[in-house]
């Protein structure tokens, strides 16, 4: 039976159409993925359903009656629960006081016949009836548990308890895997497929297509606001759907030749860095590392453990209170980013719209930051037109950057033609060492390839690139060595041609059985 | 230079934004004029007719002009950044104070020495009146907004101190230091009011042109006001920029005061800067002007114009001189309003790519 239906949905912002006539059908019970590159339109399809915003047109139909949505808990009456991506949470709470957190449970006293409420919560009850929910989807958690004690995956279980909790049948998922480690990823599944065995039904809104394959039922592409195709999982393969979200053949993995770095010159070497942020907290912790001429040095790690901090560091935004950074034998620890710079290295950051571009200003004035100062664009301290207007020309031609209008500001351009201008600044720099953050993040496959291909091509003119990135299959495909960082220390370091998802997923997560072993240089 | 669509449209929204404010604000003065039992259209025809179609009041208006576009670029230099001297006002007044006391006091050094070198002391005083903020603000992230502003009222405090007392002229009626020497005061042009300093402020204005639209240093100054991360990652270093940002914006500062008091004032008077002062009408001029320099050139000679122009309609109308800062207050009340809408547009499109 169909769960949710929804005819024509539609939803304008100004005249933008996000969602264009969507026709939407959840089976009961099953496991529906939803994928779409960035920006085609899933979030705005999953508000409308949770309540959050309301259609332009079109009508959404649960178990065949016509539903109207103006809040998350009109959703929520009618049975539709949703899991963010970012938990909302009170972390000093416990588990049960989070779930039920709006819909206290008050003491009663009861006289006779009567029974009254009292202005105080029932704590027993409520810890039991929460302990009796998480045995019953068997979570293995404890209901007196304090959150901000709980590893990310557990916290997860209890957004998704705060939905059961509330009898929803249909819980949907935002990018649930994004902030989990490998393990926890594999123990979120047990959780889908119980909550599936149980009865309910999930959608999961992914852009990793690998997880769709392992835990979907069926699969819906939307490209553009608009449904391309739905496929029954058993019956299609990632390449499909891929095909399906860019509108072409795309290589999911790049190929990559391993080669043997270690008798290659020491380019770049950090020793011992450490660094507080403003809480007073050690967030970079005596990190050490190495990278070699020609090599691909991933950082692999859970979001937050210091990557920020570190990258901050590398790059001359924020100082180290101690260590030494050294770059071709030249001490560059605590420099300015024009120094680093000058020095040849160059840098993709991790927050693009940030640090990387200026949105408010002209692609070609995007293309020249940083190195706008140098002969070829720069003289007497007067900027020269018509050569940066060349370079802009020249770099949207050799990086088949796609604008519709060539003096328009960056932010007319998508997620992945954006950073495809930071690559096309930082590459034609010529740099030595390229000190990568999230290169891909939020950018949609076909910019994916083509970043990861820039990255490996670099690689084969000798240059040295540090690649800081959460995602894992990223690194795995590109790194020759990768290190992961845990709680602001690299807390081991395997070798990319033979490492494992779950030795470096233990790592992830802050286990390591042998000391972190200090390659032989 | 190549004008291309999004450019044009951009200018065509910046003169816009310029000339919507203002029709606005005449239209209500409109209204207020016709209480008066006047005609609007004459007392508008007045206003720019002997203010800027007759030769003598086009001059005059010129040499008006001059400090309030000073004024302006330094608003606007600093504004552009992203960050807000405020201590225009202070700046300029200091420079005009030290310059009264000097010119009096070394009236016997020749023109020719004297007024360029005045200037030049003037420009500095302005930076010197801006290195404790700029620092405050580059070196421990104070707010210079905050900073700049509060110094004005200790500056106005002191000067009043010193001007009623040290250097207080004796023979003066009112509090006021000793009128600057002959060879300080610049001479008038063409019988009108004008002096050199208009043609010295050209040579600025030129200058800045380059700066803000053609430089290193403009590029830098636009992506530190736009991102400041940005500026930072690609290695424009924020905090020499604003030392510099700063200073220059005093500098400007100081200029207009000193070439105000040299080719006007002769003497620092507690009412030197005049209401509300010449450092907050540039802000005026920046914000009209939409922080770009012909903008600002534009803007200036337009406030000009009510400058002068005040006083012709109290001559041959009998509409108060009020008139014109009745209108001025329109102006400032419309162009805030503009900015609520941009913001509002700019929150509405930033919604729109979220989703």
């Amino acid at each position: 039976m169909e769960i949710i239906k929804t005819i024509e949905l539609t939803r304008m912002f100004g005249d933008f159409i996000a969602n264009n006539q969507i026709d939407l059908t959840v089976e009961e019970n099953e496991i529906k993925a939803i994928v779409g590159e960035n920006g085609a339109g899933k979030s705005t399809l999953m508000n409308m359903l949770y309540g959050l915003l309301k259609p332009t047109a079109g009508e959404i139909y649960i178990r065949g009656e016509v539903v109207h949505f103006d809040s998350p808990n009109d959703a929520i009456k009618k049975g539709i629960g949703m899991v963010h991506q970012h938990f909302k949470l009170v972390p000093s709470l416990t588990i049960y006081e989070n779930v039920i957190l709006g819909i206290e449970v008050e003491r009663k006293i009861k006289l006779g016949k009567y029974s009254f409420s009292l202005p105080s919560i029932d704590h027993k009850y409520e810890a039991k009836a929460i302990q009796d929910l998480i045995d019953r989807f068997q979570f293995g958690l404890k209901s007196t548990d304090i959150v901000k004690n709980l590893s990310i995956g557990a916290k997860q279980k209890v957004e998704i308890l705060k939905m059961l909790y509330r009898n929803v049948d249909i819980v949907i998922f935002d990018e649930p895997t994004a902030v989990l480690t490998p393990q926890e990823i594999k123990a979120f599944f047990v959780t889908l497929k119980e909550l599936k065995k149980q009865g309910k039904s999930i959608i999961l809104i992914t852009h990793k297509l690998q997880e769709v394959m392992e835990v979907s039922d069926s699969v819906t592409v939307i490209k553009q606001g608009k449904v391309i195709g739905n496929r029954v999982t058993k019956e299609t393969s990632d390449k499909e759907l891929a095909r399906m979200m860019v509108g072409r053949e795309v290589l999911l993995n790049v190929e990559k030749k391993y080669q043997d770095y270690s008798k290659n010159e020491i380019v770049y070497e950090i020793k011992d860095l450490t660094t507080y942020n403003h809480d007073g907290i050690k967030v970079v912790n005596g990190i050490s590392f190495h990278l070699r001429k020609g090599e691909i040095l991933g950082i692999a790690g859970v979001e937050g453990n210091g990557q920020s901090e570190l990258l901050d560091l590398l790059t001359g935004l924020s100082q180290s209170i101690s260590g030494k950074i050294i770059f071709n034998g030249i001490d560059i620890t605590n420099k300015w980013p024009d120094e680093m710079r000058t020095q040849k290295i160059g840098f993709i950051p991790e927050d693009r719209y940030e640090q990387g571009l200026c949105l408010d200003m002209s692609i070609a004035e995007n293309m020249i930051a940083g190195h706008h100062g140098k002969k070829e664009v720069c003289k007497h301290g007067l900027l020269l037109t018509q050569k940066i207007n060349e370079k802009r020309d020249r770099l949207i031609k050799s990086n088949d950057i796609r604008v519709s209008d060539c003096e328009g500001n960056v932010s007319s351009l998508s997620g992945g033609n954006a950073q495809k201008i930071i690559l096309a600044r930082e590459f034609d720099a010529n740099p030595e060492l390229l000190i990568a953050a999230q290169p891909t993040r939020g950018v949609d496959i076909g910019a994916i390839e083509y970043i990861h291909k820039s990255l490996l091509n670099l690689q084969a003119q000798g240059k040295s690139i540090l690649l800081i990135s959460s995602e894992l299959s990223e690194i795995m495909s590109l790194a020759d060595r990768i290190a992961v960082i845990y709680k602001g220390q690299i807390i081991g370091e395997v070798n990319g041609i033979n490492a494992s998802r779950e030795e470096i997923g233990l790592l992830m997560a802050g286990i390591c059985e042998r000391k972190p072993e200090n390659e032989v240089r | 230079m190549k004008y291309d669509k999004q450019a044009l449209k951009q200018s065509g929204f910046k003169i816009l934004s310029m000339i919507i404010p203002v029709l606005i604000a005449f239209a209500i003065g409109a209204i207020v004029i016709l209480f008066a039992k006047e005609n609007p259209l004459k007392i508008y025809f007045i206003l720019f007719d002997r203010s800027f179609f007759r030769i003598q009041g086009l001059l005059k208006t010129l040499h008006y002009a001059g400090p309030l576009i000073l004024a302006g670029l330094a608003i606007a230099l600093s504004f552009k950044a992203g960050l807000f001297n405020m201590g225009i006002e202070g700046q300029i007044i200091s420079a005009g104070f030290v310059v009264a006391v000097l010119g009096y006091l070394w009236q016997s050094l020749p023109s020719i020495v004297l007024i360029p070198l005045l200037l030049i002391i003037g420009t500095l005083v302005g930076v010197i009146v801006a290195i404790l903020p700029a620092i405050l603000k580059a070196r421990y992230n104070v707010n210079e907004m905050v900073v700049t502003l509060l110094l004005n009222y200790a500056i106005i405090q002191v000067l009043e101190y010193l001007t009623s007392n040290v250097f207080r002229d004796p023979s003066s009626g009112y509090v006021s230091t000793n009128m600057i020497g002959q060879s300080a005061i610049m001479t008038r042009l063409f019988g009108s009011k004008l002096t050199m300093f208009f043609f010295v402020v050209v040579v600025v204005f030129v200058i800045f042109y380059y700066i803000f639209n053609r430089s290193k240093l403009g590029y830098e100054i636009t992506a530190m006001g736009k991102n400041r991360f940005f500026a930072e990652a690609t290695g424009m270093r924020i905090q020499r920029k604003i030392m510099i940002i700063m200073l220059t914006s005093g500098a400007l500062a100081g200029l207009a005061g000193a070439g105000w008091m040299l080719s006007e004032k002769f003497s620092y008077t507690l009412d030197f800067s005049g209401t509300p002062g010449l450092g907050w009408d540039g802000m005026l001029i920046a914000l009209l002007g939409s922080h770009s320099p012909i903008g600002i050139l534009v803007a200036g000679i337009f406030y000009a114009i009510l400058k002068t122009g005040s006083s012709n309609i109290a001559i041959f109308t009998n509409v108060p001189a009020e008139i014109i800062v009745l209108l001025q207050a329109l102006i400032v009340l419309f162009l805030s309003l503009k900015m609520i809408i941009k913001a509002a547009s700019k929150r509405a499109s930033k919604r729109k790519e979220k989703n």
